[in-house]
């Protein structure tokens, strides 16, 4: 009874990895399908996704100077990490990843599965004369806009 | 900036028995010692470890804000006897840095000016 207990009992990592920057939301809720698909059939249990978005890199990574951050936190054991990695590496749009224990003998039961979290990233700050001035321009002519659509239809 | 829920609740109850035990917990050895020489000298005031002080602070390689305090504009650790911290958060802080740079979130090395 104790034994099959313990074999319940799973560890909490966190892997955190880093895509290339040109990728379109699609392309990485694919590659967050692929991974959530890797632990599944591991026999781990995905907690959570956070898409960090796109963030700039303190250092080029890849010869951009941009990267998405995706963050994984799941339940499994060292084998399934092991094999997240080896698929990770093997990834053309993943650049980087690091994986991190957060926690021994964890009870799955316990720990409920959390919805995906998207973050804006932070674009808009690295460009932050672009967004007002378009903004400004659409206040300052609305009139002559709308005059030149109905003269256009 | 970067979503940490661990650290969202910070502690503003702090008492005088928690900083007792905290002193008696750090296991340092002769801080009457210390007192008494810095007494002597006439300099500076006592450095608190912020992560022992404050409970729910934690040390995380995701928050990039906090790390910043323990890195120099160039992008060096900090060592322990100016940042304050006490040799058990000195090492988990110096693991996040280093985790945090292989992540691009801090840099090896910054260039200044």
């Amino acid at each position: 009874m104790a034994e099959t207990q313990a074999a319940k009992r799973l560890r909490e990592y966190e892997t955190i990895f880093l895509v290339k920057p040109d990728l379109t939301d699609d392309n990485v809720d694919k590659l967050k399908e692929r991974v959530r698909g890797i632990v599944g059939r591991e026999g781990g249990k995905v907690l959570r996704f956070t898409v960090w978005g796109k963030k700039k890199t303190l250092y080029p990574i890849a010869k951009q100077p941009r990267a998405i951050y995706v963050h994984a936190s799941y339940l499994g054991h060292t084998k399934l990490v092991a094999e997240v990695e080896r698929n990770l590496r093997n990834f053309d749009e993943v650049t980087r990843f690091l994986s991190v224990k957060l926690a021994d003998e964890v009870d799955p039961e316990t720990r409920p599965v959390l919805e995906d979290v998207k973050l804006a990233g932070d674009v808009e700050e690295t460009r932050p004369g672009a967004a007002p001035v378009e903004r400004v321009a659409a206040e300052d002519i609305p009139e002559s806009a709308d005059e030149e659509a109905t003269e256009e239809a | 900036m970067i979503g940490n829920d661990r650290n969202a609740p910070r502690g503003g109850d702090r008492d005088r028995d928690r900083d007792r035990g905290d002193r008696d917990g750090g296991g340092r050895g002769g801080a009457g010692g210390d007192d008494e020489k810095r007494g002597g000298r006439g300099f500076g005031r006592k450095k608190v470890c912020r992560f022992c002080a404050e409970k729910n602070a934690k040390v995380d390689f995701k928050d990039q804000s906090t790390l910043k305090y323990f890195v120099t504009e160039r992008g060096k650790i900090i060592p322990r006897r100016i940042s304050g911290n006490c040799a058990k958060h000195q090492r988990e802080i110096a693991t996040a840095i280093k985790r945090a740079r292989g992540l691009a979130m801090l840099p090896y090395n910054a260039m200044v000016g």
